[in-house]
């Protein structure tokens, strides 16, 4: 229609930088975060609850020897809760120099996206979870939403967290 | 002498016939020296010609100023602010009618974007109640816009919302926006008096005016989109 409507044109151009993102489901949605935050994924484990703590840490696990903290996504998202599943997987990322892990329902695959298919997300909502979208993108007919995990906690928080 | 004031006259006829076809003064506009200020000079200007050339008694005139009207009173801000779209038509065009949860609203055909069959539209967390998402049309994502909750929020009942079955969606001009809607009407030839247009002085500056034959709003395309991309409610009256 118009050249201002949002569209995925590719571009030979040399700053469309490719990058790779590991996809999620939370619901009927597809997220991605960037592969190179992602340091591993498991099965879905028993995760220790922490009394006190903030009411988006579900609790800690034991990674090879270390206690990594894991996050409840969709309530961090302002998503309703859901069962656990065979699918149930925690992703273990890398954030702001911590490791934590994220709950979510299922992974899905690893693609490859040029910068010029990324969108931004229109700016509305003043909720706090809406500054956790880092775009949109058309995938194959399915939207992904791409999510920034550098902003799924504060400093605070993440302060709060190595205390957990 | 004679000459002179037959000059005179001439001047006093000009500054009559000035005054009785003024042009009517711009509301709050300065106006510099006009037409009739310009003949009032050149009577000065005949007068010290005259004075000059028979010297007597020395007779000091007060100095001309620029005249500035009174400004106006302002009847309900008849202008929007400058940077505000009016959304009024001066001349005849077409609207399409289109429902939403009861509600009947026009838009002019000459801003719409296009009409979609509503399809899957993505949800994004942390965004308000009334954006329903994204949905993904061709090679474009479009921002649908729950119509009856963003434009009748107070009234949009969880029971309303719910019962609300929507089936298309209205695109706004060359936006990302979409306006999801029940049904379409039909379209209408309007003339710009079948429109009560809007003052621009309260909340709803979404609206252009009310089409008279049916009884509905007519919106303002342009600044339905400013309001949208800026994530304001409709009846946000502090965003002009």
């Amino acid at each position: 229609m118009s050249n201002s409507r949002m569209s995925n044109n590719t571009t030979s151009d040399a700053d469309d930088e490719v990058l790779q993102w590991v996809t999620y489901k939370l619901g009927a949605e597809t997220y991605g975060i960037n592969v190179m935050q992602v340091q591993e994924v498991l099965r879905h484990t028993d995760i220790a609850p922490v009394p006190g703590a903030p009411e988006y840490v579900l609790g800690i696990i034991n990674l090879r020897g270390n206690v990594v903290t894991v996050i409840d996504t969709r309530a961090r998202f302002g998503l309703e809760p859901t069962e656990l599943s065979d699918n149930t997987r925690i992703v273990i990322i890398e954030s702001e120099e911590q490791v934590v892990g994220i709950l979510v329902d299922s992974v899905a695959e690893v693609v490859y996206l040029r910068s010029s298919d990324i969108d931004s997300a229109p700016n509305v909502g003043t909720e706090e979870s809406a500054k956790f979208i880092h775009g949109v993108s058309n995938r194959d007919g399915e939207l992904l939403i791409l999510v920034d995990l550098n902003k799924l906690l504060s400093d605070e928080e993440w302060e709060e967290l190595t205390n957990v | 002498m004679n000459e002179s004031k037959f000059a005179r006259q001439k001047v006093m006829e000009d500054y009559l016939s000035a005054l009785l076809t003024d042009d009517q003064p711009t509301p709050g506009a300065k106006i510099p020296l006009d037409n009739v200020s310009k003949l009032l000079n050149a009577a000065l200007l005949e007068i010290h010609q005259d004075v000059d050339s028979h010297p007597g008694p020395v007779v000091s005139l007060p100095e001309i100023t620029e005249i500035t009207p009174p400004a106006e009173k302002e009847e309900g801000a008849a202008h929007p602010p400058s940077d505000q779209p009016s959304g009024v038509y001066h001349c005849e065009f077409q609207g399409l009618i289109f429902e939403v949860a009861g509600l009947t609203l026009a838009l002019p055909l000459t801003e719409l974007g296009g009409i979609h069959q509503l399809g899957t539209v993505n949800p994004l967390f942390g965004k308000p109640d009334w954006f329903k998402g994204v949905m993904l049309h061709r090679e474009e994502k479009i921002n649908v816009v729950d119509t009856a909750l963003w434009v009748m929020p107070e009234k949009c009942a969880e029971k309303l919302a719910a019962s609300t079955k929507y089936q298309y969606l209205i695109m706004l001009g060359d936006s990302t926006w979409g306006l999801a809607c029940e049904s379409l009407v039909n379209t209408v030839i309007l003339q710009p008096e079948d429109v009560k247009w809007r003052k621009f002085d309260g909340k709803r500056t979404w609206i252009s005016g009310m089409v008279k034959k049916k009884m509905c709003a007519l919106v303002n395309v342009k600044q339905l989109i400013r309001l949208l991309d800026n994530g304001i409610y409709s009846n946000n009256s502090s965003f002009k």
